[in-house]
């Protein structure tokens, strides 16, 4: 298993965004390299499709979408290039990045924007290394168990999602009814 | 862990899985050092990987340009192209045919090496943004296994060819061209005497004269079919092209059978290969060669080349099997509900037509701006297997049209578009705008073309149903600079990005082009009106629309009312919002749509459309001819002050574009510009002509000394816009002076 190319998303917790006071907060973070460790190059607006990945900052390792996909307003952070640590460094690496995007966010004023942490969805765009099947499922389960109990803690419950022709995905229940700021604080 | 050549195995063809394999062991040796940029570059091109906005690690980010420190560090895949820099992936789609499982690869790319989004392109192509090189050979595998090839999508080359997505089940067609499109796809490809153009070189094929679906006048090979005394043949037109000046193709043979097509299209490549321009690109599109020599002669020298062609049996072997792109119906005709919803009539209504073949029908899914996602494709995917069949085709008004839909299924179709958000009514009316990149991503944008449709359909959705049946029938496209991608010329309204000082600062804005016509293959190109700043750009389409309504002639088609008041009555028209609020009164008109950044052109690049490098200068010609253009019809509108200073603005672009190609600092001021031509140009005989020596130069000198362009009649008018086309021609023939003493130096 090589650690590349996952997503992660958290859902808002209300399902309307305006998706027009997005665009200068990415501008934002590119100038003023709000996000240290990661070259941020620009900003792509899709908010005239319909369920689609709504606003992207683009950046060299990792994208960050608003994405609207199912009507249901995220953010999604999706890694792009390899991560030089272990798979579950990998994983583990993409559950904060996520978090730490969606704490920034809430933080813009504005925005008003509050992320839920009950419910995570993860996905793998490599069908190569992870196709939608049992045996990615079976490989991938430890890991996000563990991924998902260090930032909401408790026992979340697991389910895979999709056909073979979609991506890997996963969608986790955590339970949990606690902030993004307490799930970083958790880890 | 496999790779995706081993996992693909034999599900690539041969020749395909041998180019690719090529293309990566290319990449290596560039990574080694061991590749040319320049030739690295042509050789990307060449297999559709493009650049992209900021790809030469610059960005202004609204404070000033800033370095984007990708990793790669020196490393670059062209010059002043940054290896690690996100581009675009160019597929093409002949004549915008896709089948279910190319539609699930293609989705399957943009989510995992782009941005999940998949863009239809003006030219039934599908592009990728935001992909990393070095991922471009899996991702070309992976298309090769669904017969999808990126070769030659870009670079000078045989671009997409590309049809009428009606082909075949139209009902005013004289027969299918789809073979035809096909054939001659399959027989230029790789074909060595296309491999040496100074410039693309665009096919385009229709099934009829009236209707607009090929807009093969806009080509530089166009076929109309036609059917002579029961033999099946084309008109072919060649020549055309849109770009800064936008020229209708020209008759080259008015019925070419069906077996001479190949051979014909063969003939034009050498004669455009062998005497086409190769140092100026901005005059190297065959549209310039067959004006410069006339078409007379030019019909003369491919008739020559045809001659002595050796024969191919390619000419005529698919003539076997015209069947052989036939689609299959998976579903029984049947007819359209009687009873059917007032949302479902409301969509069928323009996105629902009726095939050549009783109860079947063509469903056009509407693309916001040409964007759908993966899981729309996806979907889409599976209601094509489920309906349709391999039927599905790209559109030039970047939509997607399904074939062979039985009238019995139009509403189960139609709700599961719902379900996708993808049944928004108005296919072919004012609300389904098209738009080129502009500068979202693309280096040679100079106004956010997306942004302002998108805005515009933002509005326009509100009104849409309250429109005027008039105003809903006009068609509406957008061109982030002037090389027209975005089709503006053919438009009832179009715009075109450009950039105009206020005060200091720059201000996006767009020239609006008003009366093409989209009918009969683009008959005829609309009427450049004035710039109106982009952000009055939505006001500037109601005042236009509200004019139409209130002075139109009974049932006068927008055509034809252009035609009738001139463009002198819409500049009175736009006038109240052609200038902009000063920065301090409203600085939301000093930042683009959909741009928070304070507007600049800084990031504009240097564009690989032209394949391989357009310079500088290259834009600054241009910008001079579309300004010379521009000053040509204010004569024939009859303002003749307007016309002359057009002409000497012209003079001073172009001489601007040279001076910085000298790397010499100069402003945009007039005086400033024909000081700096007379000491680096004139003083040392650089412009100077071979045999004219000084005198182009003068026209310069002598119009800016005497102020003749001030307050002009018609007559001085007329000169100084010779005086003005002399100058250009010369600016050209000195930049080729120039750049062959370089290359010669350089050796």
């Amino acid at each position: 298993m090589e650690p590349t190319k996952f997503q992660v998303k958290l859902y808002t917790k209300s399902g309307d965004v305006e998706l027009e006071k997005l665009v200068p907060v990415f501008h934002e973070w590119i100038r003023s390299k709000k996000i240290a460790d990661e070259l941020l190059i620009d900003v792509a607006d899709y908010a005239h499709v319909p369920q689609g990945p709504g606003v992207v900052l683009i950046g060299h390792q990792s994208d960050y979408y608003l994405d609207l996909a199912d009507d249901r307003p995220g953010l999604l952070y999706s890694r792009k290039r390899g991560f030089d640590g272990d798979f579950q460094g990998g994983v583990d690496d993409a559950f904060r990045r996520a978090l730490e995007a969606c704490k920034l966010l809430e933080a813009e004023s504005g925005l008003d924007f509050e992320f839920a942490t009950d419910e995570v969805l993860f996905r793998v765009q490599d069908r190569l290394n992870a196709p939608n099947a049992d045996a990615t499922y079976e490989a991938y389960k430890p890991a996000l168990e563990k991924a998902a109990s260090t930032y909401f803690g408790g026992s979340a419950s697991l389910e895979r999602v999709g056909g073979p022709r979609e991506p890997f995905a996963v969608r986790i229940s955590t339970g949990s009814q606690g902030t993004v700021d307490e799930a970083l604080a958790r880890a | 862990m496999t790779s995706w050549k081993e996992q693909l195995g034999d599900r690539v063809p041969e020749q395909l899985a041998g180019e690719v394999d090529l293309f990566e062991g290319q990449i290596e040796l560039k990574k080694q050092g061991k590749l040319d940029d320049k030739i690295f570059a042509e050789t990307r091109l060449r297999r559709g990987v493009y650049g992209q906005r900021y790809d030469n690690g610059l960005r202004d980010d609204g404070t000033g340009q800033k370095p984007l420190a990708f990793p790669c560090g020196d490393l670059t895949k062209g010059p002043d192209t940054v290896w690690d820099a996100p581009g675009m992936m160019r597929i093409k789609i002949p004549f915008g045919k896709l089948s279910a499982d190319q539609l699930d690869v293609l989705s399957e790319l943009a989510e995992e090496n782009s941005d999940s989004i998949l863009h239809v392109t003006t030219r039934q192509d599908i592009q990728l943004h935001f992909i990393h090189i070095e991922e471009a050979p899996d991702m070309m595998r992976r298309l090769a296994s669904v017969g999808i090839t990126t070769r030659e999508a870009c670079g000078n080359s045989v671009r997409n060819v590309t049809a009428c997505e009606y082909a075949g089940v139209c009902t005013t067609q004289a027969f299918d061209v789809t073979p035809y499109a096909d054939a001659i796809t399959k027989y230029l490809l790789g074909h060595p005497d296309v491999q040496d153009f100074g410039r693309k070189f665009k096919i385009a094929f229709s099934g009829c004269e009236d209707n607009p679906c090929g807009l093969v006048t806009f080509h530089d090979l166009g076929a109309v079919a036609h059917v002579r005394d029961g033999k099946r043949g084309f008109r072919v037109v060649v020549g055309g092209g849109l770009g800064a000046v936008p020229v209708q193709a020209k008759v080259l043979d008015e019925f070419c059978p069906e077996e001479e097509l190949l051979p014909l299209a063969q003939a034009v490549s050498r004669v455009f290969a062998r005497l086409g321009e190769k140092q100026s690109r901005a005059r190297a599109r065959i549209k310039f060669l067959v004006q410069k020599v006339g078409i007379d002669e030019f019909k003369r020298l491919v008739a020559e080349e045809r001659a002595g062609l050796r024969p191919d049996p390619r000419w005529t072997a698919f003539l076997d099997d015209l069947h052989s792109t036939d689609e299959k119906p998976v579903r029984e005709a049947g007819p359209l509900p009687a009873n059917a919803s007032p949302a479902f009539t409301r969509w069928a209504e323009h996105n629902l037509k009726p095939q050549a073949q009783d109860g079947y029908y063509v469903a056009i899914v509407k693309m916001p701006l040409g964007d759908f996602t993966s899981d729309q494709g996806r979907a889409l995917a599976s209601l094509a297997r489920e309906y349709t069949g391999d039927a599905i085709r790209c559109t030039v008004e970047q939509n997607l049209a399904f074939r062979w839909l039985s009238g019995a299924d139009a509403v189960a179709f139609y709700e599961r578009l719902s379900a996708l958000s993808l049944a928004e009514a108005g296919a072919g009316t004012i609300s389904d705008m098209t738009s080129c990149p502009g500068t979202d991503t693309c280096k040679l944008g100079i106004s956010a073309s997306r942004g302002v449709t998108g805005e515009l359909r933002k509005r326009l959705s509100l009104v849409q149903d309250e429109l005027d049946p008039a105003v809903q029938a006009l068609r509406m496209k957008a061109s982030g600079c002037f090389n027209s991608c975005g089709q503006h010329h053919a438009a009832d309204i179009g715009f075109t990005g450009v950039s105009r000082q206020v005060g200091g600062r720059k201000v996006p804005h767009f020239n609006i082009v008003l009366g093409g016509q989209w009918t009969e293959n683009a008959k005829s190109y609309g009427l450049v009106v004035g710039a109106v700043p982009s952000k009055n750009i939505p006001k500037a389409v109601d005042l236009i629309t509200a004019h139409y309504l209130e002075q139109r002639e009974g049932e006068e088609s927008f055509q034809a009312f252009i035609a009738r008041v001139g463009k002198k009555e819409f500049r009175k028209v736009l006038a109240p919002i052609q200038k902009p609020p000063a920065y301090e009164d409203d600085p939301s008109y000093y930042s683009d749509w959909g741009d928070p950044r304070e507007y600049n052109i800084g990031d504009i690049g240097i564009g690989e459309c032209a394949g391989e490098i357009v310079p500088f200068v290259e834009f600054g010609l241009q910008e001079a001819e579309q300004q010379l253009h521009d000053a040509q019809d204010a004569l024939e509108a009859g303002d003749a002050a307007a016309a002359a200073s057009g002409g000497f603005k012209a003079m001073v672009t172009a001489a601007k574009a040279l001076i910085r190609h000298l790397e010499v600092q100069v402003t945009d001021d007039a005086n400033d510009v024909v000081g700096n031509f007379k000491t680096h140009l004139y003083d040392t005989q650089l412009f100077h002509d071979p045999f004219a020596k000084g005198k182009f130069a003068n026209y310069l000198l002598k119009m800016h000394g005497d102020k003749s362009y001030e307050d002009a009649n018609e007559e001085i008018a007329h000169r100084a816009l010779d005086e003005a086309q002399l100058f250009l021609e010369a600016a050209h023939g000195c930049y080729q002076r120039l750049t062959e003493a370089a290359a010669a130096a350089a050796e």
